[in-house]
């Protein structure tokens, strides 16, 4: 797959870029500490591998952002590659969160208005089984889609429709990254055992 | 809703001869003028299928292309309509746009799976002509501002509705990419089942990074990663290969004898297929039976020198237990460092 080894080296290059970067900084550090770094420079590496900025990466790397600690590291990383698209974007993802909030609050209240009113007309009881089994698929449908939205980055503000896009993209870019990962610390044992033998001998 | 249709319009409805129920369940729907903006600033072409969903009434109806006689323009109250479904499509547009344009640049093959879904749906175009099956059908129109849409035999034809119907198999058009890049999806159809295993395969997913992370951490303390560019380079060198490979011919130790391995090279693979195969069929069942195998294909590998089996162990159970490892499980079985299928292939063809 040709687009996919272009996105992995591209992903590699640039975490290793950022293992450089935060373990030039500090000399020791927690067993934890090192964890967290690594994963978000492969998060951030992965998110800017991406030569199309789709909404999940935005949303990865202005959280990162968000933390303190952490954007010197991102802003590093990510050099002057276009800062301005991610703010825009990132606006906008704000924007239309804020929007969809509110939407969601306005659809609530006139839900419960609506639902006393249905109480009150309902006199028939009898559901048929058709319904039932399709609202309780609804009901899990929803309740999955609530699941995906808080998997995947910046999925609370997308409908349906997108959120299954950028579902697509997180899982094609998780597996790159998880492709990669595994090399490297395959490649690292295998440096360290060396080093080991040669210790030995 | 009656229909409105210039005698044109009228002549291509009626076009398929079973369709003529079709001609009482026309609609027309009116632009939304603030939307003409928008959706001039888009690209015709990018625009294939699945990326409009409403419909539009094209303002020239004499000037319709050939997809007009599979085209059903929707009515409904204009205002309305346009009005609930504008704000959507707005905050869709942003979404689209840059949706579109990693359309066009990642070939990769949720690309291509569209690709060809797109040429699917182009030949699909053209041989809704000839068909006598009542389908739905979202077209391309040469203007690109417009979808057309049209109503299924026996169903409501008021634009929510066509609406809503368009969003669904949009919805359902996206489940069958994904069904393709989750392994295992082939055999569950419904929406919350599919949403079942995505949800199950992104979190084992996002474990795993999580576990490789903490396993480098651990590898490497010293998180020297001056000695990777040696290994970036290597890597770069060689496009389709996966890079453990060349890491072990760089650093030529006894340690690493791959090329005693070659000859047993083959009977990895065909263990490989064949663990791959078991797995397949017991994605869930995954347990002894498995594990014992792999045990005992390890302690006859050459690798007794690697890390203690003990936390093999412990790493192949854990991994055992997330979902969906088939590429997981190579690797780890086999301590080729695969990390995909390629790698086998590679390997049985040197």
């Amino acid at each position: 797959m040709y687009t996919s080894s272009m996105l992995k080296k591209e992903f590699l290059n640039k975490w290793i870029k950022g293992l450089q970067i935060c373990c030039s900084s500090k000399n020791k550090m927690d067993l934890m500490e090192r964890k967290k770094k690594i994963k978000l420079s492969a998060d951030i590496a992965m998110a800017s591998a991406n030569k199309t900025a789709t909404s999940w990466s935005n949303a990865l790397i202005s959280e990162a952002k968000k933390n303190k600690q952490d954007t010197i590291l991102v802003s590093q990383l990510l050099g002057s590659k276009s800062p301005l698209k991610l703010q825009k974007s990132t606006n906008m993802i704000i924007s239309i969160h804020k929007r969809v909030q509110c939407k969601k609050i306005l659809k609530r209240s006139c839900f419960n208005a609506g639902k006393r009113m249905m109480k009150k007309k309902k006199k028939n009881l009898g559901i048929s089984r058709s319904n039932f089994a399709t609202t309780i698929a609804k009901r899990l449908v929803k309740k999955r889609t609530k699941v995906l939205k808080r998997l995947v980055p910046g999925g609370e503000s997308m409908d349906e429709v997108s959120l299954i896009k950028e579902a697509m993209d997180y899982i094609l870019s998780l597996k790159v990254q998880v492709d990669v990962m595994r090399s490297v610390v395959a490649a690292a044992e295998v440096l360290i055992d060396d080093k080991l033998l040669k210790l030995v001998e | 809703m009656n229909p409105q249709l210039p005698n044109t319009l009228q002549q291509q409805c009626f076009y398929n001869p079973n369709d003529h129920m079709f001609a009482n369940h026309s609609a027309l729907v009116k632009p939304d003028p603030g939307m003409d903006e928008y959706w001039a600033g888009l690209h015709a072409g990018a625009f294939c299928d699945d990326q409009l969903g409403y419909g539009y009434m094209n303002p020239n109806p004499v000037a319709q292309p050939v997809e007009t006689d599979q085209a059903l323009f929707l009515q409904g109250n204009s205002s309305s309509v346009s009005a609930s479904v504008s704000p959507k499509k707005r905050k869709s547009q942003s979404l689209q746009v840059v949706s579109d344009k990693e359309k066009k640049t990642k070939g990769c093959s949720e690309g291509d799976s569209r690709i060809t879904h797109d040429q699917n749906s182009n030949s699909k175009e053209a041989s809704n002509n000839t068909s006598s099956k009542d389908k739905s059908k979202v077209s391309e129109v040469q203007k690109p501002d417009y979808i057309h849409v049209r109503a299924r035999r026996g169903q409501a034809t008021d634009s929510h509705s066509l609406a809503e119907r368009v969003r669904r198999e949009k919805i359902s058009e996206r489940m069958k990419y994904l069904q393709d890049l989750v392994p295992g999806c082939n055999k569950i159809t419904g929406k919350a089942g599919m949403l079942d295993e995505i949800i199950n395969y992104v979190q084992s997913l996002q474990k795993q990074v999580e576990f490789l992370s903490m396993k480098l951490a651990t590898v490497n303390p010293e998180l020297d990663f001056n000695i990777d560019n040696a290994f970036a380079k290597e890597i770069f060198q060689c496009s389709t290969s996966e890079f453990p490979a060349l890491g072990c011919s760089s650093t030529n130790s006894a340690y690493f004898q791959l090329n005693s391995m070659d000859q047993g090279g083959v009977s990895y693979c065909g263990l490989d297929m064949g663990i791959n195969a078991a797995e397949m069929g017991l994605r869930r069942s995954i347990s002894a039976p498995i594990s014992i195998p792999d045990q005992t294909f390890l302690d006859s590998s050459c690798y007794n020198q690697m890390q203690p089996s003990g936390v093999w162990d412990g790493d192949i159970q854990n991994l055992y237990r997330m979902e969906y490892e088939q590429e997981t499980l190579i690797p780890f079985q086999s301590h080729q460092f695969t990390g995909s299928n390629e790698g086998i292939n590679m390997k049985t063809e040197t």
